[in-house]
C-alpha cells in the first residue's frame, strides 16, 4: 500500500507540527477542527512556523509554497474518505476521542489505518468503539515534531501485524522517522519517563535544594538534554503534563505518578508554558526564552 | 538503433530519443511533479509541435508508460511500435568507486547502484525506480546506466583523499567523488577536436558552470582534479551553493544560531552562493542585469564567483604544472560572455588572451573565444550530456 493522502483531525500545537511535517515530506495531508475559526487560525500558526524556520534556513520560499499547496484545511470529517492514513490529533480526552473514532470508523473503508497520537489513553478502549480494531493504532509523535525524529507505534490489544507493519513502513521510509514499537501502557516509554523526570525536578525546587534555572543547566548541560526540565514543562504545556501525571497516578496508582503542588498552582493561575508567555520562565511570542 | 536516454530526479523523468545512424534527436521532453496529482508532461518531438498534457502521474512506472505512450502515440509519436526503442541509457548521479565506467544493467549492477544510496540519498533512489520502470515496461530491452562520477575516477589519490583520519575513508568512503563527469568528458574531446590535437597532449581546464558548477584539471585525456568532492557542495561558488569555505564555520554557525544539522545543511545548499551575496537571485542572467544598473550587491556577487574561478583555474594550472586550454560550457559558461572575461583577462599571467569580439558572439557551435596569438586556448564548448550517454548506451549495446 502506497500511503499518500493523510488526514489530520485536531489542528492544536501537535496536529499543526504533524500536518506540516507530513506536507514537508511530500505528502498530500487533509486537515480538520472544530470550527472555521480554529482552522484559519491553525493555517496561519503553520505559515507563521514555515517563515520561522525561513529565518533559519531550513526552508526556500518556493518549498514554503509547496508545502502550504500540499495542506488541505477541509471543514467535514466526511471529506477525509479518500485519506489511506488517518491520525487523530485532538484534545486529551477519551470519550471526546471514542466520538471521532466511532465517526471515521464508518467513513473510512476497513483498510484504512486509523490512528492516535495519544500519549495516556487506551487504544483498546479506542477501538472497541470501531468495527474494525484491527486497523486502529497509535502514533505518537514527539513535540517538536519537525525536529524529533522518533514515533511510539503503539500495538492495542487488537491492533493487527499488518497494521503495524505498513506503520511502521510509513513511519521509517516515508516520513523517515525512527519508530518505536511499544505496547499499550498508560504513558508509553517517552511521557512517563519524561513527565517522571520533569515531576522529581518539581519536588528538588519545592524542597529548595536549587533554583529552577539552576537545576535546568545542570541537567541540559550536565547530561546533554536540549533543554532542562522546566523549560521542557514550558514548551510541552503545564496543563499537558499535569494531566498525563493526574491519568498515570489514577491508572498505576503509585505516588511517584501524583503531581507535585507548585505544578497544579501553576495551572491553576494559568501559567501554562510558552503558549501564555509565562511558566517556570518568560518567552515571547515567538516562542523564545527573554 | 534506437536509443532513449532518461534522467530521473526525485519527482521528475527527462528524456532523449536518438537515432544512433546520425545521433539525431528524434523527440524529448520531461515529466514533471511525479507523485502529484497534476503532473506535468511536455513532450517535443522534432518535426511535430509540442505537446503539453497535466494528468495524475503517481510513481516512476507510471511516467514511463506515459513517455513510452508519447513516443509511439499515432499524433504525437515518432515511433511506430515501442519495439523500436533497442536500448535505454540512464544517467546515475552516484557510483562511488565501484563504476569506473559506463556500464550495462545486470542484477549485480542494481544490487551495488542500492548500495550507494547512502552517499547519495537523493538522487539515486530515482535513477534505480527509473531502471526498474523500464524494465517493467520495455521487457528485454537492454539498459547502460553512465555515472556523473565516473570520469573522475581517474583521479590520483593525492586528488581524491581529503586530509583527515583515513579510518573514514576506509569506514565510510569519505573521499571525493566529483560531479558533472558526463560534461566534463565530453567537452574536453570536442575541445581536442577544435583545437585540432590529441586529448592525450593536452592539458586542459574545464569549467561546467550552470546553476550547479565545478572545474576538473583534465590531464592526458583524464580527470585529475576536481572542484566538487563527497557531494556537489564542495568547490565553486553556485547560484544558492557555498562552494570552498572554513569548514569551522559549520559548527560555530550552528552554535551560535541554534541551528540543527539539516537547517545549517539547507543553509549551504539553498541559501548561500550568488543568492546569498546578492540578495536578489541565483540566476547569473539577473546578477549581471542588475550589476549594470549599478547594484552593488550583485557587483559583489559576480566578483566573488568570478573571482573563486580564477583562483581555481591557477590552481589547477600549477597542479597540472602548465595549462593549454580553458573551457567554459553549461549555462553560465555557455551563454555568459561577461563572466567569461571577467575570468579570462585576470589570468593573462598564464598566457590566456581573450579575443572580444569573438567572446560577444552568440552562437551554439564549440568555438575559440582567445585571439590567435594566446599560448593558452580559450573555448566555449555547448556540453551535451545526453548524447554523451546515447553513445556510451549505444556502444556497450551493439557490442553484446
Amino acid at each position: 500500500m502506497n500511503i499518500r493522502k493523510v488526514g489530520v483531525i485536531g489542528a492544536g500545537t501537535m496536529g499543526q507540527g504533524i500536518a506540516e511535517m507530513l506536507a514537508f515530506k511530500g505528502l498530500d495531508v487533509y486537515v480538520t477542527e472544530q470550527s472555521a475559526d480554529r482552522l484559519s487560525q491553525a493555517m496561519s500558526a503553520i505559515e507563521l512556523s514555515l517563515d520561522k524556520q525561513i529565518e533559519k534556513w531550513a526552508l526556500t520560499q518556493a518549498e514554503k509554497k509547496l508545502v502550504l499547496n500540499r495542506i488541505h484545511p477541509i471543514q467535514k470529517l466526511s471529506d477525509l474518505s479518500g485519506c489511506e492514513l488517518v491520525i487523530e490529533t485532538i484534545t486529551e480526552d477519551l470519550d471526546s476521542k471514542k466520538i471521532v473514532f466511532d465517526q471515521l470508523d464508518r467513513l473510512c473503508g476497513p483498510n484504512v489505518i486509523l490512528a492516535s497520537n495519544t500519549s495516556t489513553l487506551s487504544l483498546t478502549e479506542l477501538a472497541g468503539v470501531t468495527a474494525y480494531p484491527e486497523r486502529v493504532i497509535g502514533m505518537h509523535f514527539v513535540y517538536p515534531v519537525m525536529k524529533t525524529d522518533l514515533v511510539e507505534i503503539v500495538r492495542g490489544l487488537k491492533t493487527s501485524d499488518d497494521t503495524f507493519n505498513k506503520t511502521k513502513e510509513f513511519v521509517e521510509d516515508v516520513i523517515q522517522k525512527k519508530g518505536v514499537m511499544v505496547f499499550e501502557s498508560p504513558g508509553f516509554v517517552t511521557t512517563r519517563l519524561i513527565c517522571l523526570f520533569i515531576n522529581e525536578a518539581l519536588h528538588v525546587l519545592e524542597e529548595g535544594v536549587a533554583s529552577a534555572e539552576d537545576i535546568d543547566s545542570a541537567m541540559r548541560i550536565g547530561y546533554s538534554f536540549q533543554h532542562g526540565p522546566f523549560e521542557m514543562a514550558d514548551r510541552f504545556g503545564l496543563d499537558s503534563v499535569l494531566a498525563a501525571l493526574d491519568r498515570m497516578f489514577r491508572e498505576y496508582g503509585e505516588l511517584k505518578y501524583r503531581p507535585s503542588i507548585v505544578l497544579k498552582k501553576m495551572v491553576r493561575a494559568g501559567h501554562l508554558g510558552i503558549k501564555t508567555g509565562i511558566g517556570f520562565f518568560n518567552y515571547d511570542k515567538d516562542g523564545d526564552r527573554i | 538503433m534506437i536509443v532513449l536516454v532518461m534522467n530521473a530526479g526525485s519527482s521528475s523523468l527527462k528524456y532523449q530519443l536518438y537515432n544512433m545512424k546520425n545521433e539525431a534527436v528524434l523527440a524529448q521532453g520531461r515529466v514533471e511533479r511525479i507523485g502529484m496529482d497534476s503532473s506535468i508532461v511536455t513532450h517535443e518531438p522534432t518535426d511535430k509541435p509540442e505537446v503539453r498534457q497535466v494528468s495524475e502521474i503517481l510513481d516512476h512506472n507510471t511516467a514511463v508508460r506515459k513517455v513510452i505512450d508519447l513516443l509511439t502515440h499515432a499524433e504525437h509519436g515518432v515511433l511506430k511500435a515501442m519495439t523500436e526503442i533497442k536500448a535505454v541509457g540512464h544517467r546515475v548521479v552516484h557510483g562511488g568507486e565501484s563504476f569506473k565506467q559506463s556500464t550495462v544493467v545486470t542484477p549485480e549492477v542494481k544490487l551495488e547502484i542500492r548500495k550507494l544510496f547512502d552517499l547519495a540519498p537523493l538522487h539515486n533512489p530515482p535513477a534505480m525506480m527509473g531502471i526498474l520502470a523500464v524494465e517493467a515496461n520495455l521487457p528485454g530491452v537492454p539498459q547502460a546506466v553512465v555515472f556523473d562520477t565516473a570520469f573522475h575516477q581517474s583521479m590520483p589519490q593525492e586528488s581524491f583523499l581529503y586530509p583527515i583520519p583515513m579510518v573514514l575513508y576506509r569506514r565510510h568512503k569519505i573521499r571525493r567523488y566529483g560531479f558533472h563527469g558526463t560534461s566534463h568528458d565530453y567537452v574536453s574531446h570536442k575541445a581536442a577536436e577544435v583545437i585540432g590535437q590529441p586529448l592525450k597532449s593536452l592539458k586542459l581546464v574545464t569549467c561546467h558552470i550552470g546553476n550547479g558548477a565545478s572545474c576538473t584539471a583534465i590531464l592526458e585525456g583524464k580527470s585529475f582534479d576536481t572542484s566538487m568532492g563527497l557531494t556537489p557542495l564542495e568547490g565553486l561558488m553556485m547560484g544558492t551553493r557555498s562552494g570552498d569555505m572554513d569548514p569551522a564555520i559549520v559548527p560555530f554557525t550552528m552554535n551560535k544560531e541554534d541551528l540543527t544539522l539539516s537547517e545549517v545543511s539547507s543553509m549551504l545548499n539553498k541559501h548561500s552562493g550568488l543568492q546569498a551575496i546578492s540578495g536578489l537571485s541565483s540566476d547569473m542572467r539577473e546578477i549581471t542585469d542588475a550589476m549594470k544598473e549599478g547594484d552593488k550587491n550583485a557587483k559583489l556577487a559576480f566578483d566573488m564567483y568570478t573571482y573563486r574561478l580564477r583562483k581555481y583555474i591557477g590552481a589547477y594550472a600549477a597542479a597540472m604544472n602548465g595549462i593549454d586550454a580553458i573551457v567554459f560550457t553549461a549555462g553560465v559558461g555557455e551563454n555568459s560572455s561577461v563572466v567569461r572575461k571577467a575570468v579570462v583577462d585576470g589570468i593573462t599571467f598564464l598566457g590566456a588572451e581573450l579575443d572580444d569580439a569573438r567572446n560577444d558572439v552568440r552562437s551554439k557551435e564549440a568555438r575559440f573565444i582567445s585571439t590567435d596569438a594566446s599560448r593558452v586556448k580559450v573555448l566555449v564548448v555547448p556540453t551535451n550530456e545526453e548524447l554523451l550517454i546515447a553513445r556510451d548506451t549505444y556502444n556497450l549495446v551493439k557490442t553484446k
